[in-house]
């Protein structure tokens, strides 16, 4: 187990003299995360009531429990409660996919996708673009513009120094804290009973760890677009 | 009676070796003391202010966890480059 961590399993396509490399576990990773989440949406669904009048079933209540907690979480978050309503789907898509991704590696043989620096990468690169079209649409152009030259003009590169560095540390530290989860894991599993400690472990970095990750990137996601938006 | 071995001849690439697991465990041991102070002292700041105030605990515990992850960013980095070290180099 602690033999493989290093290693991808990547393929390569070339199309014409375009190469392209695919890491195929981490891919498959995701697509189970993505299928998983989608069936658990439209199965969800069906629990749903159709009609005002009706008694809410338990999936209903619970539903409406959690969506209650994560509106509440973001208007008290944001700036204001047009842009939480309007970042809900967007941010909670956020968490629940690095939730669950940060749960995969619970379940044997699965890894999660979370553990490639490219996904964590995508993801913080999607609320870089977000948190900057975001602020151009609600600030203007002009504003936006002249936010990099605050407080003085000299600021400029520092002020982009800083924009480049926050989906770095977005994406690293998701990377790094699932990334060591995983190696830990790993090294104790093989250095002691695989049986018996690996499951208190496995819960802890696993389902703890994995939710407390998940629940921070998103939180930070917000506070990046609160800030671009804000400032 | 110590005795040398007569082909004890350390290679160069032993110590190249040697040297990157000596780099990578220096670099993750003091390189994790620093976020540990920080989210220490975190934590306990929080819990000052839970204690006196428990009604405020929702958005303590949210902004300290906020500032916890932020703090582990040095930890992260170091992380990284005992990673680097490890496989890359």
């Amino acid at each position: 187990m602690i033999e493989h961590l290093g290693e991808k399993a990547i393929l390569v396509f070339r199309i014409g003299g375009l190469e392209m490399s695919f890491d195929v576990v981490a891919m498959a990773m995701s697509w189970i995360v993505i299928l998983l989440l989608v069936g658990l949406a439209l199965f969800l669904r069906r629990g749903l009531r159709q009609d005002i009048e009706e008694k809410p079933t338990r999936v209903q209540a619970m539903l409406d429990a959690l969506m209650d907690l994560l509106q509440g979480q973001l208007t008290s978050s944001f700036a204001s409660e047009r842009l939480a309503r309007g970042m809900l789907p967007f941010i909670s898509t956020l968490f629940l996919f690095v939730l669950f991704s940060n749960w995969l590696s619970v379940i044997p043989y699965m890894e999660s996708p979370t553990m490639d620096l490219n996904v964590t990468f995508s993801l913080a690169l999607l609320v870089l673009v977000m948190s900057h079209i975001l602020a151009v649409r609600m600030k203007g152009a002009r504003r936006y513009l002249k936010g990099f030259l605050e407080p003085y003009a000299f600021m400029l590169p520092l002020n982009i120094v800083g924009e480049i560095s926050k989906p770095l540390s977005h994406a690293f530290r998701l990377f790094g804290n699932v990334f060591a989860g995983a190696t830990l894991v790993a090294v104790v599993s093989t250095v002691l009973h695989p049986a018996v400690i690996p499951v208190p472990l496995n819960a802890f970095y696993g389902l703890l760890m994995g939710a407390i990750q998940a629940f921070v990137f998103a939180m930070l996601a917000v506070a990046y677009i609160n800030v671009a938006v804000e400032g | 009676m110590l005795e040398e071995a007569p082909n004890a001849v350390v290679s160069g690439e032993a110590i190249v070796t040697a040297a990157k697991y000596l780099a990578a465990a220096f670099c993750m041991g003091i390189g994790a003391i620093g976020p540990a102070l920080g989210e220490g002292l975190a934590a306990a700041h929080a819990l000052d202010g839970m204690a006196r105030q428990p009604e405020a605990q929702g958005a303590l515990l949210r902004t300290m966890v906020l500032g916890q992850a932020i703090t582990e960013s040095t930890g992260i980095y170091s992380l990284l480059v005992a990673i680097v070290l490890l496989f890359v180099v």
